[in-house]
């Protein structure tokens, strides 16, 4: 298995690093290049060409992709039905792209596609990290207060807790992050539990490479 | 907490593009806009401010000079009150200063923070010249004496110097470390050692950016910085990758505490075209100033005055949005 990253910043792929690896069980062989997007709305502009990249150019069979929610809907199992698509979901964005982007590629380098591995961080990836040391931070809490208009925490406050400091330096934040997945790498169910977007991560990198038949 | 800056605000009147606009400054601003727009007349009112304020005051009857240029600069706790003008000969020359109220004991203490403020707009090529080693005792406005700072710094205050270097280091991993040979007539020469193999990179073979970095990094780790600091272009010659890198060592400045400093804040007004670098302060869109020009007069906005500035931040990236023109801060077109 040859794995790349699409994240935002060396402080996410440190994390979707060490959250992988606590899945597989193993180190996977990661592809040198990091592949860096600014933000939501740039990691769709990108992904649609790094996932033409991967396939074409390099041997990686897998790509890990995440976002954060932010303030859009969050993923639920309906949206998993055959044929469904939220047109303001993350999940359902991010999964479009590569159905759309792989589906008229000839095979290349002994792999039909690039396996898809998508997730989604609500509202923000810090709140993985603070999975587990904050019991009022999990997925079904942020969903129910979207429902009832009271959000029970903000992404800056969720950064605090994390940083401790509204301005962290990038080494500090890559402290703090891998402290925290390190922590989950050797137990990654309550994460699973607590938050689908991660779930619906590990549910891909599950999923066999898409060989040629 | 609050984090003071030394000034609390600035108001223009026919200064330049400024005909009327004023703008309050925060301890950290990033100032955006199209070229020629106010970014840099900004900068000169404080260098203005900072050369009179080193003078005895006038009289004070004397200073409301008719159709003349005006600037008022307000400052911040702990010396809120205290509030100096500047009347103006023409666009070059102020000549004139008021302090309100009158003999404030402040006004002292003000001068004094004043009498440190810096503007830098680095010149890599001045930056690569061997420099003096009597000459390091503050960082030239063009960087021109960066080996004699680094080399002064490697012998009196080693532990910023370290300090520095391990960031430098962090920053270009292909580097492990700064050289700074000195001749016999007390000429120091910068390089950068690039493994213990082969000999060090002189400054004469190393890229623009590598200047522009070390800059950014002696004003990070000055052991005694100014109070205030203003820096033209912060992105020019790096990595949009390592921008990051260049806002946090800003940050170290303006906001000590929160990157384990324990020295006093320092105020800072930085310029870029990049928006990249914009993208990075969609968490303090409080710290951006828009130049707005409009023909020959320009103002000042603060990102964060935008009542749609919620709407703005859900719709994408602040370097998009700058870039579209719907933040303002563009060129004219004809
Ligand atoms: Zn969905």
């Amino acid at each position: 298995m040859k794995i790349a990253f699409l994240s935002e910043s060396p402080a996410d792929e440190a994390v979707l690093r060490i959250l992988v690896e606590g899945a597989l069980k193993e180190k996977p062989t990661v592809a040198s290049a990091g592949y860096r997007a600014r933000g939501w709305p740039n990691v769709l502009q990108v992904l649609p060409a790094v996932i033409r990249h991967l396939h074409f150019n390099t041997d990686v069979d897998t790509l890990v992709v995440t976002g954060d929610s932010d303030d859009s809907p969050v993923h639920t199992t309906a949206h998993d039905a055959p044929q469904y698509y939220h047109p303001h979901c993350r999940m359902c964005q991010l999964r479009a792209v590569f159905r759309q982007t792989g589906k008229r590629f000839p095979a290349a380098h002994g792999r039909l596609r690039v396996r898809r591995v998508v997730g989604v961080a609500v509202p923000a990836l810090e709140a993985w990290l603070l999975c587990g040391v904050e019991d009022s931070v999990n997925e079904a809490a942020w969903t129910e207060g979207q429902a009832r208009g009271i959000l029970p925490y903000t992404r800056a406050e969720l950064k605090l807790r994390v940083y401790r400091t509204e301005r962290p330096s990038l080494p500090h934040e890559i402290a703090c992050a891998v402290r925290e997945a390190e922590r989950h790498r050797r137990d990654l169910r309550r994460l699973e539990y607590d938050f689908p977007g991660f779930a619906a991560l590990l549910r891909d990198l599950r999923e066999p490479i898409p060989e040629i038949s | 907490m609050h984090v003071f800056g030394v000034i609390a605000s600035v108001a223009f009147r026919n200064f330049k593009a400024l005909r009327n606009t004023s703008l309050r400054l925060s301890p950290f601003n990033l100032v955006i806009g199209a070229n020629g727009s106010g970014k840099t007349s900004l900068i000169q009112a404080l260098q203005q401010l900072r050369a009179l304020a080193k003078l005895p005051l006038g009289d004070p009857a004397a200073v409301t000079r008719v159709g003349g240029s005006e600037i008022t600069f307000v400052f911040d706790a702990p010396h809120l009150g205290v509030t100096a003008r500047l009347g103006c000969v023409d666009d070059v020359v102020c000549d004139l200063l008021r302090v309100d109220p009158v003999n404030a004991a402040e006004w002292e203490e003000v001068k004094v923070e004043l009498a440190t403020m810096r503007s830098y707009v680095f010149d890599h090529a001045a930056m690569a010249v061997p420099a003096s080693r009597d000459s390091g005792q503050r960082l030239a406005g063009d960087g021109s004496n960066l080996a004699a700072v680094l080399a002064r710094w490697q012998r009196e205050t080693p532990a910023a110097f370290d300090r520095l270097q391990a960031e430098l280091t962090r920053w270009l991993p292909e580097f492990t470390g700064i050289v700074l040979p000195e001749d016999a007539g007390g000429v120091v020469r910068l390089g950068l050692k690039i493994g213990d193999a082969e000999g060090p990179v002189m400054a004469d073979n190393l890229s623009q950016g590598v200047f522009y970095v070390l800059g950014i990094l002696v004003l990070s780790f000055d052991p005694a910085p100014p109070a205030v600091v203003c820096i033209e272009e912060i992105d020019r010659g790096i990595h949009p990758r390592m921008l990051r890198e260049v806002r946090d060592a800003l940050y170290r400045l303006s906001y000590p505490a929160a990157m384990g400093e324990t020295r006093a804040p320092v105020q800072v007004i930085a310029t870029t075209h990049s928006p990249y670098l914009l993208d990075l302060f969609r968490e303090h869109p409080e710290e951006i100033v828009i130049t707005q020009k409009h023909g020959h007069e320009a103002h000042f906005e603060r990102l964060a005055d935008r009542a749609d500035l919620a709407e703005l931040l859900r719709d994408g990236s602040l370097g998009d949005m700058w870039f579209s023109g719907i933040l303002g801060g563009v060129p004219e077109e004809s």
